[in-house]
């Protein structure tokens, strides 16, 4: 598969070379040197589709990808993600930015940004209003840990300010920044309705309006006609809520989307008949899919029958049948391109009966009976019966229990789990995927109740090491100390197959997520 | 004078089997269902591979002469998955029906022989079971307690209870006041005896009846069910889950939501042929109307 490994550009420099790319960026921004983009046609409708219904428009309590799909069009940030196969970030707001040390980023914002519905030009005020609502206990917002160690934004000017941080904190520019914490909200128009909202945004500042809201059926998004930036291609975008792929495919191929995710099982057929007028491009993700084990109960206390269980896991075999081939085999959380990406897992990826039945007779179970929940999806079903029949050939009876998403996302407090086949979303930066698995997290998404002092200490440092060798080690042990207590078996990152119309010049993120501003037409 | 030689006298059972053969659609019922029946209790024997046994190098595959319905994602062989996916349809069907003819049998005839109040109280029973929607009552209960093949058997049985008791209560209320009835209450038969005796024997044929016509909707349930994933666990084959699986890969292969269809639609007509015709059977009226 081409174009698999992903890497985050700027992480890579040396930090010295990065502080002075963040402020040359940014005064080249000022100076009106704007980012070559394509010369795109203008006007018409894109259409394209989302899984799931958004949530929140208020970027404090936003969901995901799902809600932040439509906040990154409407909302400014100091910086956004760069479109493209690396991972990257371009100015937004920001006419500069500026580390000027670990602690501090100064910032200057352009003076072309005003809010819809009369609440103004954009401010340093607003900055901060932003920011610091999200760290602030009484709001209660979801989104609190984005924004890591922050202290506090200081004003220095109208549109100028710095961000002021307790410790360094690395994940800043690849999770913070530009992805949903990093949205600007308008403090006026906050105040006016009393500080919070829920779906219905009250100003906007970015280059497509919110113009309507269906549940469960669209959002409509529509050319903000006050819009200075760079202009956008299209008069509106219409996002059809279509949960299920099969049927987003059928709307493509019937003409009724122009954009949309396609599922794994397809792109073999899409390969083999390609849909005339359209485009298939695969995109490597980031999500990671494992079996996890709990420490916690009483019929997994074995390590040798946990180390078993990784050993007779095949997972080139899931990767055939759950996933058709189009994903490849994980060695950990973090995916390929990311600090702390490991070539290898401990534990291998084919399985190795041999090990595994050794592991068995010497952890001197027998009779072994065990139950995996599961998310009743398609690819998760077909893993676990590929898992089941692993399982059987050492000698383990494993019965698979389904769930619905509403009984499956509360499984992590069941002290009872056994063993469970779980997939996280992920964010470009490896301290969001050690987040959860914390002794602090057992028993909340850490569902495996893996408790180990070396692997908190190393996710606190890891997120202040400014040195990206020493860190990326911090985290290729943290998932070493993982894969060693017998809890984990990697299995998937999976991947991101798109298609879209040759009339659509589509602006992906290097995980396949759309960044529908930046989006062309042909 | 001249002897006449009377026929031998069938018994019910061979009178009943001799109208069944003589309706083109009873017999044809009959074939369906005799099949169906065969290929689950005998599934062992006729079906080519494990249904379970995983092969997936030789996944989705067409049907060939190695995998006559083709195989699934997993490569396992999707005949071998309907004939034993039969058997999982008759051991839901079989006993939940015949569980809830039992209580219904019992209820009904309470309810129908018993006092007013008591007749009140069952009915009552019956309309609160009955005003929660089968499909919907099924989803919650096994969103409760989790899939399996019990739960399924035991939330369908529940939901058909009433179904049963409510024919069979009409059924007694009418035969409580018959004359033979009468007579034997004032020979001073128990009520046992009168139940036992006289009213199962008379509510048995319409409760067949129903029961052959309620066998596809239990079969239909079951798949349903399965088809969302909260009937029988995987590996397990079910029609179900095929028509699930076939759905998922519809743009891969058409054949498995063939496979998981054929059956359903088969055991639909073939049990609905039969019942249709038990049922001109069992009622005098319709069967010397040849049934129509």
């Amino acid at each position: 598969m081409t174009g698999r490994n992903i890497s985050w550009t700027r992480v890579d420099m040396p930090r010295r070379a990065f502080l002075k790319g963040a402020t040359m960026l940014g005064m080249a921004s000022v100076a009106g040197l704007s980012l070559p983009r394509a010369a795109f046609a203008s006007g018409g409708t894109l259409k394209t589709r989302t899984y799931a219904d958004i949530r929140s428009m208020d970027p404090a309590f936003s969901q995901g990808v799902v809600d932040e799909e439509i906040q990154a069009a409407i909302y400014n940030k100091l910086i956004q993600y760069k479109p493209g196969r690396e991972w990257g970030w371009q100015p937004d707001a920001a006419a500069m930015i500026e580390q000027v040390d670990d602690t501090h980023i100064n910032f200057a914002l352009r003076d072309d940004i005003g809010f819809t519905n009369g609440f103004g030009a954009m401010t340093a005020e607003d900055v901060k209003f932003s920011f610091e609502r999200i760290i602030d206990d009484a709001l209660e917002s979801t989104n609190k840990p984005d924004w890591g160690p922050l202290d506090h934004v200081k004003v220095t000017g109208e549109r100028t300010g710095t961000i002021v941080l307790k410790n360094a904190f690395q994940p800043l520019w690849s999770i913070t920044l530009p992805y949903i914490a990093g949205n600007i909200v308008s403090k006026a128009a906050f105040d006016s309705v009393g500080g919070k909202i829920d779906t219905q945004p009250v100003a906007t500042s970015g280059p497509y309006l919110h113009a309507g809201w269906e549940p469960k059926q669209k959002t409509t998004l529509k050319r903000n006609p006050d819009w200075k930036g760079e202009p956008v291609a299209y008069d509106e975008i219409q996002i059809f809520h279509i949960d299920d792929e099969k049927a987003a495919e059928i709307a493509f191929e019937a003409g009724e989307l122009d954009f949309t995710r396609v599922s794994l099982d397809s792109v073999e057929r899409l390969k083999s008949s390609p849909i005339e007028g359209a485009t298939l491009e695969e995109y490597p993700s980031l999500y990671y899919a494992w079996v996890g084990m709990n420490l916690d109960n009483p019929k997994l206390q074995n390590h040798k029958l946990r180390q078993a269980i990784q050993y007779a896991i095949d997972v080139p075999s899931i990767m055939a049948g759950a996933y058709f081939g189009a994903a490849e085999p994980s060695t950990g959380i973090i995916a390929p391109g990311l600090p702390g990406h490991r070539e290898a897992s401990l534990t291998g990826t084919s399985a190795d009966l041999e090990k595994a039945q050794a592991l068995m007779a010497e952890s001197g179970e027998t009779n072994v009976s065990l139950t995996i929940d599961v998310l009743n999806k398609s690819a998760n079903v077909t893993a676990a019966q590929i898992i089941q029949a692993n399982l059987a050939a050492i000698g383990i009876a494993l019965e698979i229990r389904l769930h619905e998403g509403a009984t499956f996302w509360e499984l992590g407090s069941n002290e009872d789990l056994e063993l469970v086949m779980n997939r996280f979303s992920m964010t470009p930066d490896p301290y969001y995927a050690t987040s959860w698995f914390i002794t602090e997290q057992a028993g909340i998404w850490n569902w495996e109740r893996f408790r180990n002092e070396e692997f908190d200490k190393l996710h606190l440092a890891a997120q202040s090491e400014s040195d990206q060798a020493k860190r990326a080690a911090m985290y290729a042990r943290a998932q070493d100390l993982m894969e060693e207590s017998g809890a984990y078996k990697f299995i998937t990152h999976e991947s991101t197959p798109v298609i879209y119309r040759n009339s659509v010049v589509p602006a992906l993120r290097p995980d396949g997520l759309p960044l529908y501003r930046y989006f062309g037409a042909a | 004078m001249t002897d006449i030689t009377l026929p031998k006298p069938r018994s019910e059972l061979g009178e009943i089997f001799h109208h069944l053969i003589r309706d083109p659609l009873g017999l044809a019922g009959l074939i369906i269902v005799t099949l169906i029946v065969a290929s689950a209790l005998f599934a062992p024997w006729i079906a080519p591979y494990d249904p379970i046994a995983l092969n997936i190098p030789d996944r989705l595959q067409s049907p060939n002469p190695a995998h006559l319905m083709g195989s699934d994602q997993l490569g396992r062989d999707t005949f071998s998955r309907v004939i034993w996916g039969g058997r999982v349809a008759l051991q839901v069907a079989l006993p939940t029906i015949a569980g809830a003819i039992a209580v219904g049998l019992i209820l009904g005839m309470i309810a129908g022989y018993g006092p007013k109040w008591l007749d009140s109280l069952i009915v009552l029973f019956f309309d609160t079971v009955r005003s929660f929607p089968t499909v919907m009552f099924a989803l919650a209960v096994v969103a409760l307690v989790g899939p399996s093949l019990n739960t399924v058997i035991l939330v369908i049985m529940v939901t058909s209870i009433p179904t049963y008791g409510r024919v069979v209560r009409t059924l007694t209320q009418s035969l409580k006041e018959a004359e033979f009835i009468t007579a034997e209450k004032s020979l001073g038969a128990s009520t046992a005896r009168i139940m036992g005796i006289h009213i199962v024997p008379n509510v048995l044929g319409p409760l067949a009846v129903l029961a052959a016509m309620d066998i596809p909707t239990v079969v239909g349930l079951e798949a349903g069910l399965s088809f969302l994933g909260m009937g029988v666990k995987p590996p397990t084959p079910s029609w179900g889950s095929l028509l699930n699986d076939g759905y998922n890969l519809i743009r891969n292969t058409p054949w498995l939501i063939v496979a998981g269809g054929i059956p359903l639609i088969l055991t639909t007509l073939g049990f609905t042929f039969l019942g249709e015709a038990l049922r001109d059977v069992v009622d005098p009226k319709l069967r010397g109307k040849g049934g129509k």
